[in-house]
Order: C-alpha cells, then sequence, then structure tokens
C-alpha cells in the first residue's frame, strides 16, 4: 500500500514500509541527511498533516516531547497515511543526487593494509553523486545494510571504490567482504547516499581545508581533496591520515604524488600507537593543534571512530574554525 | 480570604533596596510561598511575584498601566509603559511600524552583523576581554542607536545614558509616608536627561525640517497631518524608555545567556556547534535571569480580589517577572540554567497588551550578536579567575563578564 508524501509542493509516492527520507530522495526530493540511522538527527522535521509510525527512530535522537509536537525522523518514519512534511529551519532548493538501487560487480579486491581492503564495484549505468557520499551494500543472505563512503570523484561514476576494515565477527566484513567475496561477484547496492560532501563548485570560494581520517575513515577524503585541489589548485589542504600502526596506512604513493602536483596540499601520515621510523607520532588531531595556529576561515572534514570525530570538532574549534566549516560523516560503522 | 487570615509578613519591613538589588530572589521565594501578592514597605506598593498572579493581573481587565512612582519621576508622562487608552494607543501605533517582524526581518541582519562583527575584531585576537563591557553592552546600544538615528552619539555615551537612567528608575525605596527615601538618587538621571536633550534636541530640529529613515523621525512624523509633527515633550518619556531599557536589556540578555551556558559547558558546547540552538540558549537565558526583573506595573481600576487579597480602585501593583520566571509550580529546578528545559512560555517579555514591543528586535538582536561571537571564538570559556556578580531588582544582569580562548 503506498501513500503520498507532500514536502515542498512536491508530492512523491512512499510505501507504508519505506522510510519518508527514503520514498523523497528516490523522488529526487532533497531533504537534508546524513547519517540514515536515526541517530544524528539531520532529517529531523515537521509533520504538518497526516499520522507517521516512528519506527525504530531512537528517543535521544527524537524525544518524546518532539514526537507530541510532530516531529519525526524522515529516515526511520513510515506513513500511516498521505502525509505532509516541512524540513526545518530553511529548505532551500538543492539539486538532488536520486538515490537509486543498482547491482554491482566486483571488479577487483586488494589488501592495502592490515585487515584493510579496497573494493572495486563496476556499474553498468553511472552513478550520479558528490565525492564525500556513500552507499550502501546488501549483505547477501541477511538482509542487512552496510554503509561504506565512496572515495571517488564525482567523474569516476562508473566504477565505485570503497575502502573496507575488517570488523572481527562483523557480519558483512568477516562473513563476507573479506570471507568468499571474488571478483565478478553481484552485489546489491543503493546510493548515494549523506550530506558529507563540498559545496556545489560555485559557492566554493577555494579557502583553506583541513581533513582528518581515521583507518578507513580516509576513504571520502580521498575524493573531496581530490575534488577540491582540482576546482582551485591553489588553495591550502592538509589531510591527516591517522592510523594506529605503519601497517595500517594506505595510499601513502597515492598521496604523496598529490602532493607533489599541488604544492599548497600537504599529506600527513600519523601514528598513535607503534611509533616507527618517519612517522608523527600521536592523534592526528594533536598533530594539527600543533601545526596550524589559526584556523579562521578554514573549513574542517573529519571521518573516522566518534572518538577521533570528537576531538577534531574540538581540534578545530580549539583553533577558532568557525563551526558551521566543520563537517563531519555522521554514520558510524555497524558493531559486529 | 481576609487579610487578617493571611501570614504574618513582618520580615519584610526588615528588606532593603540594598538586599534587592544585590540579591532579590530570596525574598521574592519567600513572597512566592507566603504571600503572592503583598505590600513590601521598602517599594511603599503591592508585589506580584508568582506567574500565576503576574500572568493574571497583567492580562486583567480591572488593571491597566501605570508607571512606578520612581520610573515617573525619571522619565515623566506620557511614557509608553505607563500610560492607556487613546494616549497608549498612539503612542504604540507610533513605535510598532519598525519593530513589526517583518519590517526587522528587513534590515536586522544588515544592521546588526556588522556592528557585532566591528566590536570582535576589536578585541577577537586577544585571547580574553569582558564581554558585558567590549561586545554585549556595545552591540546592544550600537544597534539600537543606529536604528534611532543616533548614530553621532558614542557607544560609551549610549552605555553612559542608560546606567544613569536605570539607577534613577529604580531609585524605589520609599519612606512610611510614602516619599521617595532617597531624594538624591534621582540627580544623576536628571543629569543624564539634560545632556540627551542637549544632543537630540538639535537632532528633533533638524527632523522636524529633514525627515529622514530614522525611528525618531518617523515618531515625530507618521500618521500627522502634511506640515505637522508629534511635539517632543509628547515623545521624550518614550525617547527615555528606549534610551534606558531598549538600549540596556539586550545586552543585558546577551550576558545572562552567556553566564548561564558557562554555567553548563556541554550545553555551551552544543549552542557553539548548533548555531540553530542561538534563539533557545536566549530564551532560557532570560527566564533564567530576567533582564526586566521588577519595572513594570500595573493599577486597578475597581476594587477587585487577587490572590486572595482585596485591593481598592487605583492599588499599584509592581509585576515581579523575574521572580515569577523562578516560580517553582511553572518551572522545575528554576535556579538551574538549563537549555533543554521544556520551552514554557516565560514572562520575560511581560504580558498582556504592555507586553514588550521590542520583543522581536531584541531577540533577534541578541542571537546575531551571539551567533557572531561564537563563530569568531568557537572556544570561548569564562575566566574563572574572575567572579561574577549579577546586580539589580529593577533591571538585572551580570555587572561584568571575564572569558578567556586560546589564540
Amino acid at each position: 500500500m503506498t501513500f503520498a508524501v507532500t514536502v515542498g509542493g512536491r508530492s512523491v509516492e512512499c510505501d507504508q514500509d519505506q522510510a519518508l527520507l527514503d520514498a523523497c530522495l528516490r523522488a529526487g526530493v532533497w531533504m537534508p541527511n546524513s547519517c540514515n540511522q536515526g541517530t544524528c538527527g539531520t532529517c529531523k522535521l515537521h509533520v504538518v498533516s497526516g499520522e507517521v509510525d516512528h519506527g525504530s527512530s531512537p528517543v535521544e535522537t527524537l524525544s518524546d516531547e518532539e514526537r507530541c509536537a510532530g516531529m519525526a525522523l524522515a529516515c526511520q518514519a513510515r506513513p500511516r497515511g498521505d502525509v505532509e512534511l516541512r524540513p526545518q529551519g530553511t529548505s532551500a532548493a538543492r539539486t538532488a543526487n536520486p538515490l537509486r538501487d543498482m547491482v554491482a560487480t566486483v571488479r577487483e579486491i586488494s589488501d592495502i593494509a592490515r585487515d584493510t581492503r579496497r573494493i572495486l564495484l563496476g556499474l553498468n549505468e553511472p552513478l550520479t553523486f558528490d565525492a564525500g557520499q556513500y552507499v550502501e551494500l546488501v549483505v547477501p543472505g541477511s538482509g542487512e545494510r552496510r554503509q561504506y563512503s565512496l572515495a571517488n570523484t564525482a567523474d569516476e561514476d562508473k566504477e565505485l571504490e570503497l575502502h573496507v576494515k575488517l570488523v572481527p565477527g562483523g557480519v558483512a566484513t568477516h562473513g563476507w567482504l573479506f570471507d568468499g567475496l571474488a571478483a565478478g561477484d553481484e552485489v546489491d547496492i543503493s546510493g548515494p547516499l549523506g550530506d558529507f560532501h563540498l559545496p556545489p563548485e560555485s559557492e566554493d570560494d577555494g579557502g583553506p581545508m583541513v581533513l582528518i581520517g581515521g583507518g578507513t575513515g580516509l576513504a571520502p577524503l580521498v575524493g573531496i581533496v581530490r575534488t577540491a585541489l582540482r576546482r582551485h589548485p591553489e588553495r591550502e589542504v592538509v589531510l591527516y591520515h591517522g592510523v594506529r600502526g605503519e601497517d595500517e596506512l594506505y595510499d601513502g604513493d597515492r598521496l604523496t604524488e598529490l602532493a607533489g602536483q599541488y604544492p599548497n596540499f600537504r599529506f600527513v601520515p600519523v601514528l598513535s600507537h607503534e611509533p616507527a621510523d618517519g612517522y608523527r607520532e600521536g592523534f592526528p588531531t594533536d598533530a594539527f593543534v600543533e601545526d596550524v595556529s589559526t584556523a579562521r576561515g578554514w573549513t574542517g572534514w573529519l571521518c573516522g571512530p566518534p572518538a577521533m570525530v570528537e576531538a577534531g570538532v574540538k581540534a578545530f574549534k580549539r583553533r577558532r574554525m568557525a563551526p558551521r566549516n566543520i563537517h563531519r560523516e555522521k554514520f558510524t560503522p555497524a558493531d559486529a | 480570604m481576609t487579610t487578617t487570615e493571611r501570614p504574618d509578613l513582618s520580615w519584610l519591613d526588615e528588606v532593603t533596596m540594598a538586599d534587592l538589588e544585590r540579591n532579590p530572589y530570596a525574598t521574592y521565594e519567600r513572597l512566592r510561598a507566603e504571600a503572592p501578592l503583598a505590600y513590601v514597605p521598602v517599594l511603599g506598593s503591592y508585589v506580584a511575584s508568582t506567574e500565576e498572579v503576574c500572568r493574571e493581573i497583567a492580562t486583567s481587565p480591572d488593571f491597566e498601566a501605570v508607571i512606578t512612582p520612581a520610573g515617573g519621576r525619571t522619565f515623566g508622562h506620557p511614557a509608553v509603559i505607563g500610560v492607556n487608552g487613546d494616549v497608549h494607543a498612539d503612542l504604540r501605533t507610533m513605535i510598532e511600524p519598525a519593530l513589526q517582524p517583518a519590517e526587522v526581518d528587513r534590515w536586522i541582519d544588515d544592521l546588526v552583523r556588522p556592528i557585532a562583527r566591528r566590536y570582535l575584531e576589536q578585541f577577537e585576537n586577544d585571547g580574553q576581554a569582558e564581554l558585558v563591557a567590549q561586545f554585549c553592552e556595545p552591540v546592544s546600544v550600537r544597534s539600537l542607536g543606529d536604528l534611532l538615528g543616533l548614530q553621532d552619539v558614542e557607544s560609551d555615551k549610549l552605555r553612559e545614558w542608560f546606567a544613569k537612567l536605570n539607577r534613577s528608575f529604580t531609585n524605589a525605596a520609599m519612606t512610611s509616608d510614602g516619599e521617595f527615601a532617597n531624594p538624591e538618587g534621582f540627580v544623576e538621571g536628571d543629569e543624564a536627561k539634560a545632556e540627551i536633550r542637549s544632543i537630540v534636541d538639535p537632532l528633533i530640529d533638524e527632523w522636524i525640517e529633514q525627515p529622514d529613515d530614522s525611528a525618531i523621525s518617523h515618531w515625530l512624523h507618521d500618521g500627522m497631518p502634511p506640515g505637522q509633527t508629534r511635539d517632543r515633550e509628547y515623545i521624550y518619556p518614550t525617547i527615555y524608555v528606549y534610551l534606558l531599557g531598549a538600549m540596556q536589556e539586550p545586552g543585558h540578555g546577551m550576558a545572562s545567556t552567556l553566564v548561564g551556558l558557562f554555567s553548563r559547558p556541554e550545553q555551551l558546547e552544543e549552542v557553539v556547534d548548533d548555531p540553530t540552538l542561538v534563539p533557545r540558549a536566549i530564551a532560557e537565558g532570560v527566564r533564567w535571569t530576567s533582564p526586566i526583573w521588577s519595572a513594570t506595573a500595573r493599577i486597578s481600576t475597581k476594587p477587585v480580589t487577587v490572590a486572595g487579597v482585596d485591593l481598592p480602585e487605583g492599588t499599584a501593583v509592581m509585576m515581579s517577572y523575574g521572580s515569577a520566571n523562578h516560580d517553582t509550580g511553572r518551572y522545575e529546578a528554576p535556579t538551574t540554567y538549563d537549555l533543554h528545559r521544556p520551552p514554557l512560555p516565560h514572562l520575560a517579555f511581560g504580558a498582556g497588551n504592555h507586553a514588550c514591543a521590542g520583543i522581536y528586535f531584541a531577540n533577534h538582536t541578541m542571537r546575531i550578536a551571539l551567533e557572531e561571537l561564537f563563530e569568531a571564538i568557537p572556544n570561548l570559556e569564562r575566566d574563572t579567575r574572575e567572579g561574577v556578580e549579577f546586580w539589580g531588582w529593577g533591571f538585572r544582569g551580570p555587572t561584568s563578564l571575564h572569558a578567556t580562548w586560546e589564540v
């Protein structure tokens, strides 16, 4: 059974078992969204009329008072009838990269660091996305979905690059991507999703940027940093890659080569637990504080474990980066 | 109930103005518990202290506005806060066009944001500041001063004026004979008014001949027949209302909000990270420490019984909104600043047909100022080497607020 979901004067069809956000994004109607797990609150909106089932909306993200006041999380709520929605705050018109379901073919699997794989997925049709966005993979046989950032730039639209870290006991990694997945396999994916991407080129003033990735949190930054430098080759960009030990580092050659092409780009790997010659020691967020005396006017990009992201926000603010210029990937990897 | 059954309120005889100005909360907490409508000898007036009684009187058809005695001595007549009927309607019609939300939205950002940035630029790289004197008060007076047409009056002069008018307006102590207990307390207010007239009179002369888009020019001309302007003596008391309350209180509201947020570092961080929370932080800030704490009054227009007290016609009641906003009947732990408190309506801007006309302007001035402050200094912390003292019974806020940050 489907219902009409109206937002900003546009009406889309939404199945009774489908999240409001999912229906809108598939129809090319953009609304703010980020983690698609019900935890970040970015997609919170007003239900102007009609009723919704809040599904598994966590009470930490959507309080009882908010539910009573007609708020809902678009990524979790399902319609119980025709509904009219109003996004929070300004609902500036934005082009949406429509959410699509696709079947991708595994082109290549390579072990690039300790417990870390690069997986290349070929598409029959190009995917429209912004560098930094993510896709969901459907774990065969389980119905579970897992989110992985794209390391691609937007023009690399027919072969998606994912960086995957092994989660011991994890249904997607331990049970599939690191065990059994082979070149030529078909994979069901949906995407693109998320708001972790650069502004449109016309609004990108070429200002300085700092990006900090923890582990495979490097992936979206690889796409973002290449896009940013191509737009403004002279811009100042610092990319920190934080890992525990040297054997978890990857893509060092690729990024060092990039630094050779762009004189104001610096790539700084940082080892937190297992020091090695020639590498910075400690946490990448501390390295940033040591290296950059003021980040006024900078934008900041954080992707990695929650503790690293929190430390990054504090570090950026300590160097007086305006909080509205701090971007963070909000989805968090699933536990085992 | 008759007055003979009421609790013994003789403890009120001991209450002094100095006590109330230093910290009115203990006295008013006891009033709320024992006598939400009570005669307070030092003020020579009845006082309403609970949310319910304040709201009942502020919206009652059996009461109308009256200015407090010290307020009337300071502002003269007809001040918009103390008049009724046609004169009140005319004064509200005079001031309201510039304060309508749709009108304020048209220019508030362009007015306040550059002013806030300008003051921030003067200290943002110092690593420390006294935010009341260096930011909250200057942004407040400069924004309103420019709106009124007082661009040429220095911010420090506008700050000096509101402080002097404030002390005069709240020089409320009365003798048992109904006389002002400290008549000399009005002298500095009189001096400020003389200086204001010496500066504003020539501007009014100009605006009469050459109207411009400043608020006071509009007050002179709007709604008047061609060739006529409102008499300056008629609008001066309302100019003083602006030069005191409207100049001072956005600064108080910002500073109190900051002190409240500093008391909850995790909530400060939330607001810094998400500027859409700034309006909510301010709403809680002005509930927590209401800038207009006890500065307005009502008078009964016929014999009336309120909160079990029989009041004859012509009885003045002071509205203690700062106390009402700490009413435990309405707020849990009201002395605590809590961004996440259920956002019940509060009385910081009053109620009824004399509710603050500048609520929208003030809220947005405070919002933009704090947005700019947190944008420029996201690592702001209270300087714990310095204490924070609040002062004031009629108008209340921190007297200073020292902050530090890493540069």
